[in-house]
């Protein structure tokens, strides 16, 4: 099968000479249809550099990005960026405080021309009831949403566009945690219904554990690891990879000791 | 042992265009001397409401109805004048906030910031003591180019490094209670989990009591002696941390912790929506009560 999404030794360099800044360097992996990638790294290893490239917000230094088999170019085409779509961390600011959280959704629509224009309100509200939110919010405000409820809306935009892949930046870092178990919850049924496929850029490995199929780790702006999630958490290869693991803040008893077992130590 | 922060029935409504809403119902906690006690709940269940309280901050608010006992070291704080809470901040109680990099001033040097905490406490202290001081103190939380760190913005260091500076200067005057509001938050994982570590080493050393805030459990578990659960303004469990996280007995903590993911795996948790549950009246652990 030919995977959705494949990075061929992609890097990104900012400015030139002496100061150019190595945000990516070198990356390769591919995701397949229906597969959750997580992206995981601390700040500044270059994961969000990298969902930029893949958005086409920037093109990359060198190297290539496959779409469905097709080379994307940096310039894309309304079909490249329908089919991959973003939701990003903070939902407050990712939404129009001037716009309905409808009109937001709409205007999707509208620039990709998906329906009839008679027809463009109703898909809302069926974008809206898919993530579980009544149809008549899109006349709301994003400020009279919680942020559950923001999130769950930038959710039901990203998907409104018909899109087979979603980039998901931290979406539920700015959530509480019994929002975030409900907001993965439904990640997750949205993924297997409608088979899309995520690249889940994130630093909570926690989370990554119980929604990933395949984990990648960046460091300073390398891939340092790409594997199967158990792999990753029950036998990890790299010293980096264990630090990590080591540095989660973890409740129960089963989970201090399989961080102990790994007993990386903290990175000086 | 003595009571550092002793809170009793403490209530806050806030006055606003659309009338009064209630934020504190009632709470009651009690820090001893050089015990660490975790606060937890969710955003918006007057967790940080209640360490603003403590410090006198939201008292000044013209908005904000305060009542209740509120003691610090057998004192009646609700009698200070607002010269006398001036004189507490800085020196008997101190604050961490969650962002580092926005708490510390952004135009002058961490070596000016520094001095300026520790003139709070002794006001004729010269600058190049104070930066002896603020040397020491910076080693103290494994800083060891102080000279380069004092001279610097806040902005060219990094926010592990400013949250450790931030650390330094709370405890730079021997505070007996170190209010700390989420101080992991903005952080790395790898570099939270050392900042807490380092806190952790620092307020035992000092026999400081900590007021711990946080809305993630993990790092409750980890920090805190004593943890008290806050749902919608009500204190809803209290106890010994162990006890709280082998045998959560309200029905709020148990979906709190059925939430958190494990990374153990076991897939995404199911949540029962019975939040009517929540309300339910106090859990007291044994050890948990003063």
């Amino acid at each position: 099968m030919t995977p959705l999404l494949s990075l061929r030794h992609v890097s990104k360099t900012f400015g030139t000479g002496p100061r150019a800044v190595h945000a990516v360097r070198d990356v390769s992996f591919d995701v397949t249809q229906g597969e959750c990638l997580a992206v995981v790294g601390e700040s500044g290893s270059g994961k969000t550099t990298l969902a930029n490239m893949i958005l086409g917000v920037f093109g990359q230094s060198s190297g290539e990005i496959w779409f469905d088999g097709k080379g994307l170019p940096t310039r894309r085409t309304l079909e490249h960026r329908s089919a991959i779509q973003l939701v990003q961390q903070n939902p407050l600011s990712s939404l129009n405080p001037k716009r309905s959280v409808g009109a937001s959704i709409r205007l999707g629509l509208d620039v990709f021309g998906i329906g009839t224009r008679s027809d463009r309100w109703r898909l809302v509200e069926n974008s809206l009831e898919e993530v579980g939110l009544p149809g008549d919010f899109r006349r709301r405000p994003p400020a009279a949403l919680s942020g559950g409820q923001c999130q769950r809306v930038a959710i039901a935009r990203a998907l409104a566009c018909q899109s087979r892949l979603v980039i998901l930046d931290e979406p539920t870092s700015a959530l509480d945690v019994l929002v975030q178990a409900r907001v993965l919850r439904l990640l997750e049924d949205l993924r297997r219904v409608k088979g899309l496929s995520y690249v889940f850029i994130t630093h909570d490995l926690s989370v990554v554990r119980n929604v990933a199929d395949r984990v990648a780790v960046f460091r300073a702006g390398e891939l340092v690891e790409c594997a199967q999630t158990r792999a990753i958490f029950e036998d990890p290869q790299m010293d980096y990879t264990r630090q990590l693991i080591g540095a989660v803040p973890v409740i129960a008893d089963e989970e201090l000791k399989l961080r102990e077992s790994l007993s990386g130590g903290l990175p000086a | 042992m003595s009571e550092v922060l002793a809170i009793r029935d403490l209530f806050l409504r806030f006055r606003g265009y659309s009338g009064v809403s209630e934020v504190l119902h009632g709470i009651s906690l009690d820090i001893r001397a050089g015990e660490r006690v975790a606060l937890v709940g969710e955003s918006g269940s007057g967790k940080s409401v209640t360490a603003r309280i403590v410090l006198g901050l939201l008292q000044e608010l013209p908005s904000a109805q305060v009542e209740g006992g509120l003691f610090f070291e057998g004192e009646d704080l609700n009698g200070l004048s607002r010269r006398q809470w001036q004189a507490l901040r800085g020196t008997s109680i101190s604050m961490i906030f969650q962002d580092p990099t926005s708490s510390l001033n952004p135009v002058f040097t961490i070596g000016t910031q520094f001095a300026e905490v520790l003139r709070r406490r002794d006001p004729k202290l010269s600058r190049e003591a104070a930066d002896e001081r603020a040397s020491t103190l910076l080693q103290s939380v494994s800083i060891h180019d102080h000279a380069r760190v004092l001279g610097a913005y806040p902005f060219q260091l990094s926010g592990g490094m400013n949250q450790r500076v931030v650390i330094a200067m709370a405890l730079a005057n021997h505070p007996s209670l170190l209010i700390a509001d989420e101080p992991g938050t903005a952080l790395d994982v790898t570099v939270q989990a050392q900042t807490l570590k380092l806190m952790h080493e620092l307020v035992e050393q000092s026999g400081t009591a900590v007021f711990f805030i946080s809305h993630n459990l993990g790092v409750v578990r980890e920090f805190a002696d004593r943890v008290f659960v806050i749902y919608r303004g009500r204190i809803v469990e209290q106890g010994p941390t162990p006890a709280i996280f082998e045998n959560p007995g309200h029905a709020y903590t148990r979906a709190l912790m059925a939430a958190v993911p494990r990374i153990t795996g076991g897939g995404l948790p199911d949540l029962n929506d019975s939040e009517a549950a929540f309300l339910e009246p106090m859990v007291v652990h044994e050890g948990g009560d003063a």
